[in-house]
């Protein structure tokens, strides 16, 4: 991670080549070497950007996929632990889970896009199902594997002085697992994200994905990538977020 | 360098499936998108019937369902006929696309022919666009020609469109959302439209392409003026042998022979296409008609203004 | 820290005699938990609880999957989107441990690349389909354009963090024996980075899967994910559920694969 920061200490030189590939864009655009109907010039995505967030178009659809990303995402998380924890936990409810999550987890949860449609129609329970069916296991799988990683010394210890079932998951496993449940978490950040678009594509009412598809079956190319933009700009905002959170709680991680 | 090492990525996928693509024929090679509906069947026709062979070509049909990869697949040259709706016509042209119809492909000419209902629960007591007002109905796509006539349809019983709420559902999907009342009506093509009312519960009460503009021009055959420019003589060629196809449909209508070969390509069952009445197909695109959508597009905000229609619709298709 | 790993993996029991027992013995009620799911799936079905085209009894796709298994549609989408998967995958793959190794010995290509790579990096895949359809087309250099930029990501990272972590000590020490830079590239980082990779890899191989899918849904005229969708508009649900378990046994035997290869390969993984 240290080499990462480097780069972004010396900023100047990081902002190069973004800087160097936007102007061959540009220009290769103004010099009329690419379709500009096809691939408009950065500054005339930006302008359709400003332009967006300048009468306020951008928020409803951002706030809609946001929301149903935060939702599907927090859902899958204390889910994923949740049950990663009961199944190193408790060889009871491992021989219950184990045969459902095995069979559940290597279906590619785009396939069950159009299978949720069925179930729970078209709309924002879907979209969040889909989600949390794509974030989930990521999750589960690592908190289960810190836990059952931890140290035995550790959980016997907590025997010895009797400390509650409860508590020891709290105030033992938990912390100890941290480390591997955020890095499970972390994969599925990107995964979450890939199916809330694609489900806005599919099955959606609002939200980027849906603007993104239905501009370009309307053909408004310049407008489709602005509407892109706005999801790097998502994209690395959710990314750094999760970055800040884990340096604040594993700060031990990296240092390594 | 992104771009670079995208072309790269492409150039060596490009590769990759290059020996998939090596034909030995010495027929002309058109790959021609296509939705898996019935409305393509004099395509099929001509194919099975060896019309385009005949005139030197070869056929490679791709399906979409749904149609929305068509012109995007067009412009990014993956096709070089694709078969589309009219409003997505207009719209790709407004936008400076270079589009050009061909050929016609659809055409709601009589309304016992008509498959294409709004449908909504038996017991709701809707009968019209005023009913609506503060309801909602699902089209497959907004902006396109379903989501046209639709408004248009809500706009000529009463109604204001602007008060319905349009959701986006897909046509598969149609029925179980309306029985569950997730949507009061639906506009619905066939055969989903056939299968849908075979279980009481759901009423048709309205045809909007009859009831708004009977003889509408639905589909086209569209290609880019550039391959239209390069090698006009295949396209003529093209147009050729799809009008003997649209003649053989016309004159066997429903024969045993026609619902195998839409079996074949649309996948669903012989028997659910058995009641469906197929429409007569058209010859040559109906100018007037394309115009009279043109101008529901400009009332409906879906165009700013008119476009020419004689750069839009090549003579050949006329 | 391989975070896609087995459940079974990470089990610390200790193998006895009886372990076989003990082992199937709590799984058992795992196995009875999907019996009874699927049975009141049937039911359902057939006293008709759940009213629905798109809800056929189970029996009806299982019956549906093993008719495929004489050469059916199934089989066929499943070849080409798999093909599709692996060719995609394996370019994503070699870009990713490349780069990562290169970036991360090279200052120069750090600062010069490493900026534009987190740009791109968290667009999620499907957002890019769109675009690219108006240059690439439809057919496989899209899909397989998309599957390798989703491949890239997860194994540049791993790589990239992986060289980071290499013992400088091992590379000083090369340096003294004066080997030469290729050698010590593919002699000293490379094992070392090993592990790293592998992580990247497997994360990468469901990612593909994942994204070949997509790609055909959105943009599709064959392969697996375009199946889906014309069975749902071909009315025949019980095809496409059962392609959906198709695709379920191809993950798991994709998984399944990678561990055992993982473990052939890379001895030393996981020992860290």
């Amino acid at each position: 991670m240290s080499q990462r920061s480097e780069v972004y200490r010396t900023s100047l030189l990081g902002l190069l080549s973004p800087a160097i590939v936007l102007s061959v864009w540009e220009s290769a655009g103004a010099l009329g070497w690419i379709n500009p109907i096809l691939l408009p010039r950065p500054s005339q995505i930006v302008w359709s950007l400003v332009e967006l967030v300048a009468d306020g178009a951008v928020f409803p659809p951002l706030l809609y996929t946001i929301a149903l990303f935060v939702v599907g995402y927090a859902i899958a998380s204390i889910l994923g632990i949740a049950i990663g924890v009961a199944m190193a936990t408790s060889e009871t409810l491992y021989g219950l889970l184990e045969p459902l999550v095995e069979i559940l987890r290597p279906i590619p949860k785009s396939a069950l896009v159009p299978v949720l449609f069925l179930f729970l129609g078209i709309g924002k329970t879907t979209m969040i199902t889909v989600v949390v069916l794509a974030a989930v296991f990521p999750v589960l799988i690592s908190t289960f594997q810190g836990v059952r990683g931890l140290d035995p010394v550790l959980l016997e210890t907590a025997r010895t002085f009797q400390v509650s079932r409860m508590r020891t998951i709290f105030s033992i496993i938990l912390p100890a697992s941290l480390p591997m449940i955020l890095a499970g978490m972390r994969v599925a950040l990107g995964l979450g994200l890939v199916l809330v678009i694609l489900a806005e594509m599919l099955a959606g009412e609002d939200g980027i994905g849906f603007r993104i598809l239905d501009l370009q079956r309307a053909f408004q190319i310049r407008e489709m990538f602005a509407w892109i933009f706005v999801l790097v700009a998502l994209g690395g905002g959710l990314m750094m977020l999760f970055d800040l959170i884990e340096r604040t709680l594993v700060p031990w991680r990296g240092k390594t | 360098m992104r771009k670079a090492f995208m072309i790269g990525l492409a150039v060596l996928g490009f590769f990759v499936l290059s020996p998939q693509r090596a034909t030995a024929a010495d027929l002309e090679k058109l790959r021609v998108s296509i939705i898996p509906i019935n409305d393509v069947a004099p395509l099929f026709v001509a194919i099975q019937n060896g019309y385009f062979r005949d005139l030197g070509l070869e056929i490679d049909t791709t399906p979409s369902a749904g149609g929305a990869a068509g012109i995007p697949g067009l412009i990014g040259g993956s096709f070089d006929i694709v078969y589309g709706n009219v409003v997505s016509v207009l719209l790709a042209s407004q936008q400076g696309l270079d589009v050009k119809v061909i050929a016609p492909g659809t055409k709601v000419s009589a309304r016992d022919t008509d498959t294409t209902p709004i449908l909504v629960r038996s017991d709701s007591g809707i009968k019209n666009g005023k009913d609506l007002e503060g309801k909602s109905i699902s089209v497959n796509t907004r902006n396109n020609v379903i989501w046209l006539y639709a408004r248009a349809w809500i706009k000529a019983t009463g109604g204001d469109p602007d008060k319905v709420t349009f959701k986006e559902i897909p046509f598969p999907q149609v029925e179980d959302a309306l029985r569950q009342g997730r949507v009061d009506a639906s506009f619905l093509v066939a055969p989903f439209s056939i299968v849908s009312r075979q279980k009481p519960g759901l009423t048709a009460i309205a045809n909007p392409y009859s009831d708004i503009q009977l003889g509408v021009d639905v589909g086209q055959y569209i290609t880019t003026g550039k391959l239209l420019s390069a090698k006009p003589e295949t396209i003529k060629k093209f147009v050729a042998g799809l009008r003997k196809g649209v003649e053989w449909f016309n004159a066997n209508p429903s024969s045993d022979a026609l619902l195998t070969m839409i079996s074949g390509y649309t996948k669903t069952d012989a028997s659910i296409l058995k009641s469906i009445a197929l429409p007569a197909m058209p010859l040559h695109t109906d100018l007037p008609q394309v115009k009279k959508t043109m101008e529901l597009m400009i009332e409906n905000k879906l165009l700013p203004g008119p476009l020419d229609l004689s750069k839009i619709i090549d003579p050949i298709a006329l | 820290m391989s975070v896609v790993g087995t459940l079974e993996g990470a089990s610390s029991k200790p193998s006895a005699a009886g372990s076989i027992r003990r082992r199937l013995g709590p799984r058992l009620y795992g196995v009875l938990l999907i019996a009874a799911i699927l049975l009141f799936w049937e039911v359902s079905s057939r006293l008709g609880w759940i009213v629905s085209a798109y809800w056929p009894p189970v029996t009806k796709i299982l019956w549906a999957a093993i008719s495929q298994l004489g050469g059916g549609d199934i089989l066929v989408s499943l070849a080409a989107t798999l093909r599709r998967a692996l060719t995609g995958y394996a370019i994503g793959s070699v870009l990713g441990i490349a780069l990562g190794i290169l970036l991360g010995k090279s200052k120069v290509l750090r600062i010069a690349l490493l900026p534009l790579i987190e740009i791109v990096r968290p667009i999620p895949t499907p957002a890019v389909i769109p675009p690219l359809i108006l240059f690439l087309g439809v057919d496989d250099a899209l899909k397989i354009f998309a599957i390798s930029l989703a491949t890239f990501f997860p194994v540049f990272t791993n790589t990239f963090a992986g060289v980071a972590t290499v013992d400088d000590t091992l590379i000083q020490t090369a340096r003294t024996f004066r080997t030469s830079w290729a050698r010590t590239l593919l002699r000293v980082v490379l094992p070392a980075t090993l592990p790293a990779i592998a992580a990247g890899l497997r994360t990468a191989t469901s990612l593909a899967l994942v994204v070949a899918v997509v790609s055909e849904m959105v943009a599709g005229s064959s392969g697996i994910g375009y199946y889906l969708v014309e069975m749902q508009y071909a009315l025949r649900p019980d095809l496409m559920y059962a392609a959906v378990m198709y695709l379920a046994i191809t993950g798991y035997a994709v998984n399944r694969l990678f561990l055992v290869l993982e473990a052939r390969l890379i001895p030393w993984m996981g020992k860290t």
